[in-house]
């Protein structure tokens, strides 16, 4: 049957061939210069970020992430992410179901406010929280003198990462959410199921793929991020240093094979990223075609 | 289990669905909520469900009032009008869903639970599909999966909302007998909404036409088909003529029919079936309506002719069994006189 | 009558989750972008005007920053619209690779990103290497910050024209050819009118994120005063000379740009769908 709808799909686009698309030549220019332009900005960036990273042979690749400062590095990375990840997958379950659940005035206004972050330039992210813990900042005086240390410390890096972070559970599962409706939900409840039951067993399932890639990108993002960090760090070297500011220290100390080791590692961690993007929609795309096998 | 909704009033906004509405469900039978799209059906179906709250009035379950009882507590089946069966679950796990969800001191044991789920599941005759996922079912399949899925934690109500809207004809058809034949083996009192007049009168043992939020009329099928109580039930229930006169000492004229009127003067309307009319060569008596043939369609074993009445041009449509036709041998363009064998006349 | 009753909802969770987002929303954002605000108004007007907004240094930097979104913005709209059109309407081999890529920046870390466009555009880089006996500088100079703004925004100016175009009804263009229309009427009197507003949201969006880049930006810019130093990084260094103040200054009026992107958009995407 597949053969007959793609035979049958050949033979109308020979039929509206005039209409719908372009000669040849134009097509195949059309293709050439958007390969071009991706080769120019996408491709030849990774290539460059893995050869020079193993431009000095895979020992001295190894031993940029057995460099104790480098361990420090990947390690407040890690924790970084710990908090950062878990805090806003869950806030964004809750807003996904809240939202997508349940009618209630000024939506589209809670919409907004939760993407507000992704306007909101990462260099101006760290400001805002060394204005209100930093040493002149609103807590600064009273932070002092508990003698809490925030900004220029962990702590700081870590608010920094879950405010950069913030939307991107939420958004992945808004849309989602809301495509799926809630009627599942409301025969679940007819049924007899309870909350966590009806979550577990009905909402989950549905909308792991979509959680499961708003959790991968938040994290890639959380231990990618640099402006934001970079403002509250005060790149004190083995301390509170995260995997890109480590990166910047080494690059900015002509170190370019260990600079761009880390850097392979960050990139491994998008193209994962990507692929795991690429596995989730395909799979959508079929389930769909599975359901409406007429359109 | 007997239902009953008192008085129930549902704002949308400052859209009207329903309007103090009254309606008893007697133990044991089959009802269908029967109107246009916008009449409040649907509404008032998951009102007593519990899925939606009314503003006003209350649900009696058994006479106990259950207005304030959530959906869980309501114990319903409710069958939603696109199934809305869980799409990762089997056949098999979407129909024991109600059952697994239940405490762990009523939930049945597994084979318990095996055995509850494949006997519902030959009872919609889908029990060599267990394995299969819904959207490797048809529709009509699916909605005997979404019915057996109701009844597998034993519901003292059943309710569908429009269950064979989704459908194409033929497999309607099929399944409007084979929910009438499953509630007669299995009693359970069933409610469901439908906009499709056939499919109610034939499925329902009783119909309550609701529109523009308010119940027009309720009883038995055959009762609300032969007497219905307003204009808007009359035209809902099937085609019908309309004739525009005016009322006379309570009583109206149409060609020599003359019918009583309660609303004394003014205008009025008559309504009359096309079944209703009858076709006459030659005049029997005086003041017949005189009309032309127009159209005649002569296929099936209903022959419908139009007619165009001389006066004031109307339109006027017929319908005759084949014998009737064959023995008339009526031709287009002839002129005719016509008078209905039944009218209903209401006051406008 | 029952009030609470009546205003229960069907299904559960919604008092939790709702004040948990609500909470967690004031917290993590809300609060703290206000910090930004209160802070910034301890300024007297005339003060906040001449550190924010009419300072030579400052000037320079918004213009720089402004302008070099603009171009790279501009340059994404054109070839994002190319890149989305070949990648919906046309089959070739490595689409799917070719789309999965399209991602990337967004998913890769801006300081790779940054010192890897450096190292490539730097006279002795691979690319950098040809067009320097060209006398085409790239690396720290305002050129090489359009190329890594224009790396920043291409993901969102193709992935909001992709959709679009995918929904456009093969029809009209059908309707408009049989009806005379040659190709490239076709294109520019059928499917761009159709999917401008796309266009422009996705030009919004990445120049909205162009102005606030700064990792990427960070490594190639070369960061001189009043020629290759942006907006953002000002604001760090008036915060490493203990200038909070001028630095909230600053963010307050980027902020505000920003926001009104927000508010384009919204107004675009409004506007798009008056047909529907």
């Amino acid at each position: 049957m597949a053969g007959a709808v793609q035979l049958r799909l050949h033979g109308s686009q020979r039929g509206a061939y005039a209409a719908r698309t372009e000669s040849p030549l134009v097509r195949r220019i059309l293709i050439g210069t958007a390969l071009m332009f991706l080769v120019l900005v996408l491709v030849l960036p990774l290539v460059l970020i893995f050869s020079t990273a193993f431009s000095r042979g895979i020992g001295v690749y190894l031993s940029s992430f057995t460099d104790p400062d480098a361990l420090s590095a990947i390690r407040l990375t890690l924790l970084t992410a710990a908090v950062a990840v878990p805090l806003n997958t869950l806030f964004g379950v809750c807003a996904a179901w809240a939202i997508a659940k349940f009618e209630f005035r000024g939506k589209n206004i809670l919409i907004t406010l939760i993407d507000l972050p992704f306007a909101v330039s990462p260099v101006i992210a760290g400001l805002i929280f060394v204005i209100l813990f930093g040493s002149w900042g609103f807590f600064g005086e009273w932070l002092a003198a508990y003698n809490i240390k925030i900004i220029f410390a962990k702590p700081g890096i870590i608010i920094a990462t879950v405010f950069i972070t913030f939307p991107f559970v939420a958004r992945e599962l808004i849309p989602l959410m809301q495509a799926q409706g809630s009627e599942e939900e409301q025969s679940a409840i007819v049924l007899g199921a309870g909350a966590w039951q009806t979550f577990r067993r009905v909402t989950l399932p549905n909308i792991k793929w979509g959680l499961l890639y708003g959790v991968i990108l938040c994290n890639a993002r959380a231990m990618g991020e640099f402006g934001a960090v970079s403002v509250v760090s005060g790149h004190i070297r083995g301390l509170t240093c995260t995997m890109p500011l480590h990166l910047e220290i080494l690059y900015n100390e002509y170190n370019f094979a260990a600079a761009f080791a880390i850097a392979s590692l960050l990139t491994f961690l998008a193209l994962v990223t990507l692929v795991l993007k690429s596995i989730i929609e395909w799979r959508s795309a079929r389930q769909t075609a599975f359901e409406n096998p007429e359109s | 289990m007997a239902i009953e909704a008192r008085n129930i009033s549902k704002k949308f906004g400052t859209f009207q669905a329903l309007n103090n509405v009254d309606v008893v469900v007697p133990t044991g039978e089959l009802i269908a909520l029967l109107g246009p799209s916008g009449s409040g059906k649907t509404t008032l179906l998951r009102i007593i469900a519990g899925l939606e709250q009314a503003d006003s009035g209350a649900v009696y379950f058994d006479g106990e009032d259950a207005t304030d009882a959530s959906v869980r507590e309501r114990r319903v089946g409710f069958v939603f009008q696109h199934y809305a069966l869980f799409r990762h679950m089997s056949v098999f796990e979407n129909v024991a869903f109600g059952l697994r969800v239940k405490k762990r001191s009523e939930r049945p044991s597994n084979s318990e639970i095996r055995d509850r789920v494949m006997e519902l599941l030959r009872l919609v005759q889908l029990d060599a599909f267990s394995a299969r996922l819904p959207n490797q079912l048809s529709g009509g399949q699916r909605q005997r999966v979404a019915l057996a899925r109701a009844l597998a934690v034993q519901p003292k109500v059943l309710l569908l909302d429009e269950p064979f809207g989704a459908l194409d004809a033929k497999v309607r058809k099929e399944l409007r007998r084979w929910l009438r034949r499953l509630h007669d083996e299995i009693h359970v009192t069933s409610v469901f909404v439908t906009h499709d007049v056939e499919e109610a009168l034939e499925v329902a043992n009783e119909v309550v036409v609701m529109n523009e939020g308010r119940v027009e009329q309720s009883g038995p099928p055959d009762h609300v088909y032969e007497h219905p109580v307003n204009s808007f039930v009359y035209q809902f229930l099937g085609n019908v003529n309309l004739f525009h006169t005016r009322v006379r000492d309570g009583r109206v004229r149409l060609g020599d029919t003359v019918l009583e009127c309660n609303g004394s003067h003014g205008e009025a309307v008559v309504y009359a079936r096309p079944h209703d009319i009858d076709i006459l060569r030659e005049a029997d008596g005086p003041d017949l309506i005189a009309a032309g043939i127009l159209r005649i369609h002569a296929i099936g074993p209903i022959v419908r002719v139009e007619l165009q009445r001389d006066g004031d041009q109307q339109i006027v449509e017929a319908e005759l069994t084949r014998e009737a036709y064959a023995a008339q041998r009526l031709i287009v363009g002839e002129n005719v006189y016509i008078r209905p064998r039944q009218a209903k006349v209401y006051p406008k | 009558m029952d009030l609470k009753g009546r205003r229960r909802r069907v299904l559960p969770g919604f008092g939790i989750t709702m004040g948990f987002t609500l909470t967690y929303l004031s917290l993590m954002v809300l609060i703290p972008l206000a910090g930004l605000f209160i802070m910034s108004s301890r300024l007297s007007w005339t003060d906040f005007f001449s550190r924010a907004v009419l300072d030579p240094r400052v000037l320079a930097a918004y213009r720089l920053s402004f302008g070099a979104a603009f171009i790279a913005a501009t340059i994404n709209a054109l070839f994002g619209f190319v890149v989305a059109w070949v990648l919906v309407r046309y089959r070739f081999r490595g689409k799917r690779i070719v789309d999965a890529l399209v991602d990337l920046p967004f998913a890769l870390p801006t300081a790779v990103s940054g010192i890897t466009l450096t190292t490539l555009y730097a006279s002795t880089g691979w690319v950098g290497g040809l067009l320097a006996p060209l006398g085409i500088p790239v690396a720290y100079t305002p050129a090489g910050i359009v190329v890594a703004l224009i790396l920043i925004g291409l993901p969102f100016a193709v992935r909001t024209v992709q959709p679009a175009l995918e929904d456009m009804d093969v029809e009209l263009e059908e309707a408009a050819t049989s009806l005379g229309a040659g190709r490239l009427q076709v294109l520019s009197r059928v499917i761009l009118p159709a999917i401008l507003p796309s266009i422009l949201s996705g030009f919004t969006l990445a120049f909205a994120r162009g102005i606030g880049e700064f990792g990427s930006v960070y490594f190639i810019a070369g960061n001189m005063p009043m020629k290759t130093e942006i907006a953002p990084l000002l604001i760090i260094i008036k915060l490493e000379q203990y200038d909070s103040l001028g630095a909230a200054a600053i963010g307050v009026v980027m902020l505000v740009v920003s926001f009104s992107m927000i508010f384009i958009i919204n107004m675009l995407q409004f506007w798009s769908r008056r047909y529907q």
